[in-house]
């Protein structure tokens, strides 16, 4: 596995620039963090990062894994897995559906896919969950389905964006410990935005803190 | 990388989606000009007697059926209030809005006639009449049942837009906020909520009153004869085999867009010194709080407009399905299928041709809004654009740009053939599949289609496999939509089709104008039931479609 890299990357909105420059190398099995205040560009940073920049932003610095430059390429490319504050099954696919939605297709048979889904689901405790809709899920089995989701879809590295923030106290722990572990089993490079100083702590490699920009 | 492939597309689904809709108008409404610059045309215009009390028939109609309807449809939204009931009001309102003016009409004038069935209700026990009394209650010369027909099918639209300006006003915090200084409800609406989605509509406004002013369509069976309203006489003039008429409705037809662009800048005018006097009674500290007794006598508005709508329904149903019909009798002597299976063979190609052409310009239409919406997706403005200009034929008399567009079509050797009539019918439709397209697509996660795309897939695969089945619903709407319109239209259909394409709008109207309601009631019976139709249809299928799960749009 290789590590995730950010150099020099800088956001602006406009003509403001949104913090100082980051750099940071985030190694395989490492959930790296990013803290700053609200409206100082932390989600913005992950869509800069897998090639989504909504077009009010411009950007520049390299996205690296290991040594290649992911800039120019499409989303679609990057394999980057991204976790959102909302879980975003999609709400007219099954559990299972979702979860075969991001599996390449080259790799697997159809049997060996579904052996796969189900494996998958039971090694997060959710045994028989293929046909279920998503919105019957409670918020912790759907934050479970959406990481398996992405890890299913052989990542190389993943990104959170506060993928805790929404879920109440009792689950967000168990949740996180649930996606550290993950990742830290695929031995993936991690990063995490995130103003929860708990999930920082959880988290355990390097912080990064962006700072409001000053400069113009 | 994604850009640069993506921008020529998007520039070409542009220029499409510009060259079908706006265009066409703007060439149609300059050829008229052209034509219109013949002064012998205009001799013949101005020669004519009683074309000013035509033109201001036009004009009275048009202002007196927007006034009305604009009340009618804030006070029915006001009172429908909490979200539970506007969702209900807008299941009501929907099919409503799809039945065809011209089906209205003729259903109107077969309930409301001194043979119709209201006198039939109360006679002869209440009226004493054994016969039909000779008043002129439809077609009578201050245009007061036209205005009726045309209140009957814009005040549900207006309501409609009022409903979806809602969801781009705060409106209960604002009523909340002036109810606990007080006001009763109907102020609080008045003076809190209402203003802020009158901005909002200003341009389905816009197209009420044009349409009020210079529709054929529900003229032919409710306007007055003596003298028509304008638009009328420019139809009559149009038809007639004469050259000179037929210039003199190139003429014509510039007095009357000139007339609706008059009229629109006065009720301009009216509502900005409305919106001054509401401020006045804002601020005059009276809480009208004791409204409760009003707001019960209102609810009779709304309710007379479903009535209404309901009633002619009913007399078209009826008419169509008798042979005899005397007069004090409410019901026909022999209702039931007979009757209609006699007279329904004659209806059977014209239905055909009204289906096919209903059918492909649903699709022509879904599948170009859905194209360019996509490619326009993170550009609001464009959207917006794209969006004023598709309303363009809705805003500029149909008349005015027909008859240019038509002459047009003929040196182009278009006219007559399907591709012509089904072209202005995508025209027409745009403007309703862009709204309800533009509304679905925005209201959807973008980081859906994120989502997907980081998961592997490409923009093509993300839309086919994501964004498309979530807009499932609302793309079944909006073709049973453009459906309803396609099959509704009588001018364009008639002109573009050069009088050679026969569908159920032609033949209703022609049967309406030469006086045979009898034979119109089957027409408008059929034309009737083809929007109502679809909509079964489209929301059958769309209660169908992904009905294992819950957190599919609605």
């Amino acid at each position: 596995m290789n590590s995730l890299g950010f150099r020099n990357v800088q956001l602006r909105l406009g003509d403001r620039l949104l913090f100082a420059p980051l750099t940071l190398i985030v190694e395989p099995g490492v959930v790296a963090s990013v803290t700053g205040p609200s409206g100082s560009g932390k989600s913005t940073l992950l869509s800069y990062a897998c090639g989504a920049l909504p077009a009010a932003f411009t950007g520049s610095g390299d996205i690296l894994l290991g040594e290649r430059r992911l800039n120019g390429m499409n989303p679609e490319d990057r394999r980057l897995g991204l976790l959102f504050q909302d879980d975003l099954l999609f709400p007219h696919l099954s559990v299972a559906d979702n979860l075969a939605f991001g599996m390449r297709r080259s790799t697997l048979r159809r049997v060996e896919r579904r052996q796969r889904i189900a494996e998958s689901l039971a090694s997060l405790g959710l045994q028989g969950f293929e046909p279920r809709d998503p919105v019957t899920l409670s918020g912790g089995e759907r934050a479970r389905v959406a990481l398996l989701r992405v890890l299913l879809s052989g990542p190389s590295a993943v990104l959170l964006d506060e993928p805790f923030s929404r879920l109440d106290a009792a689950t967000r722990a168990q949740t996180r410990a649930v996606v550290f572990e993950g990742i830290r089993r695929h031995s993936l490079p991690a990063l995490l935005v995130t103003h929860d100083a708990e999930d920082v702590v959880a988290a355990g490699g390097p912080v990064a803190q962006l700072q409001l920009s000053q400069e113009i | 990388m994604a850009r640069t492939v993506r921008r020529p597309v998007k520039r070409l689904a542009l220029v499409l989606i510009t060259v079908v809709s706006g265009v066409p108008v703007l060439a149609g409404l300059g050829m008229t000009l052209l034509k219109a610059l013949n002064p012998a045309a205009w001799s013949v215009v101005w020669s004519t007697p009683g074309i000013w009390s035509s033109l201001i028939l036009s004009l009275w109609t048009g202002t007196a059926s927007t006034v009305f309807a604009l009340f009618i449809a804030h006070l029915t939204v006001a009172l429908a209030g909490p979200a539970r009931w506007t969702g209900r009001l807008r299941a009501v309102i929907l099919p409503l809005l799809a039945l065809p003016h011209l089906a209205i009409g003729i259903g109107l004038a077969l309930l409301l006639a001194p043979s119709g069935l209201i006198l039939r209700l109360l006679s002869p026990w209440l009226t004493g009449f054994a016969q039909p009394p000779d008043w002129r209650i439809i077609q009578d010369p201050l245009g007061l049942s036209l205005i009726i027909g045309l209140v009957t099918k814009e005040a549900p639209f207006l309501a409609l837009m009022l409903l979806g300006a809602l969801a781009q006003v705060p409106s209960e915090p604002l009523m909340l906020a002036s109810r606990t200084f007080g006001y009763g409800r109907l102020k609080s609406w008045l003076v809190s909520v209402a203003p802020a989605l009158q901005r909002q509509i200003r341009l389905p406004i816009a197209a009420v009153f044009v349409y009020g002013a210079t529709n054929v369509d529900m003229a032919i069976p409710l306007g007055s004869q003596t003298p028509p309203p304008l638009s009328i006489v420019l139809w009559q003039w149009y038809t007639d085999s004469g050259l000179d008429l037929q210039d003199a409705a190139y003429a014509g037809s510039i007095l009357l867009l000139g007339a609706t662009a008059l009229g629109l800048i006065s009720l301009a005018g009216a509502g900005r010194a409305g919106a001054a006097l509401l401020r006045r009674v804002a601020t005059s500290g009276r809480r009208a709080a004791a409204d409760r007794t009003l707001r019960r006598a209102i609810v009779s508005l709304p309710l007379a407009v479903a009535i209404l709508g309901g009633g002619a329904l009913l007399a078209l149903a009826l008419r169509a399905t008798s042979r005899m019909w005397r007069f004090p009798r409410v019901f026909p002597e022999h209702l039931g299928w007979n009757a209609f299976a006699d007279s329904a063979p004659a209806a059977a190609s014209p239905l055909a041709m009204t289906l096919a052409i209903a059918t492909l310009v649903a699709i022509a239409a879904v599948a170009l809004t859905l194209t360019v919406v996509e490619l326009l997706s993170d550009n609001p403005r464009w959207t917006r654009a794209v969006g004023l200009w598709l309303f363009l034929p809705l805003v500029v008399p149909q008349l005015a740009f027909l008859f240019g567009l038509t002459w047009l079509m003929t040196r182009l050797r278009l006219e007559g053939t399907l591709l012509a009539v089904m072209w202005t019918h995508v025209l027409f439709a745009l403007p309703y599949t862009w709204g309800i397209l533009v509304t679905a697509r925005a209201a959807l996660d973008p980081r859906y289609q994120l989502a997907a795309r980081v998961l592997g897939a490409a923009p093509l695969r993300a839309w086919w496999t994501v964004t498309a089945p979530l807009l499932t619903r609302s793309t079944l709407l909006a073709a049973s939509l453009a459906f309803a319109v396609s099959a509704a239209l009588y001018l364009p259909t008639l002109f573009t089709g050069a009088g050679r394409i026969v569908t159920i709008a032609t033949e209703a109207a022609s049967s309406a104008a030469s006086g045979a309601l009898h034979i119109a009631a089957l027409y408008g019976a059929l034309q009737a039931a083809l929007p109502l139709l679809a909509f079964a249809v489209a929301s059958t299928a769309g209660h169908f479609v992904y009905r294992r799960f819950g957190g599919v749009p609605r």
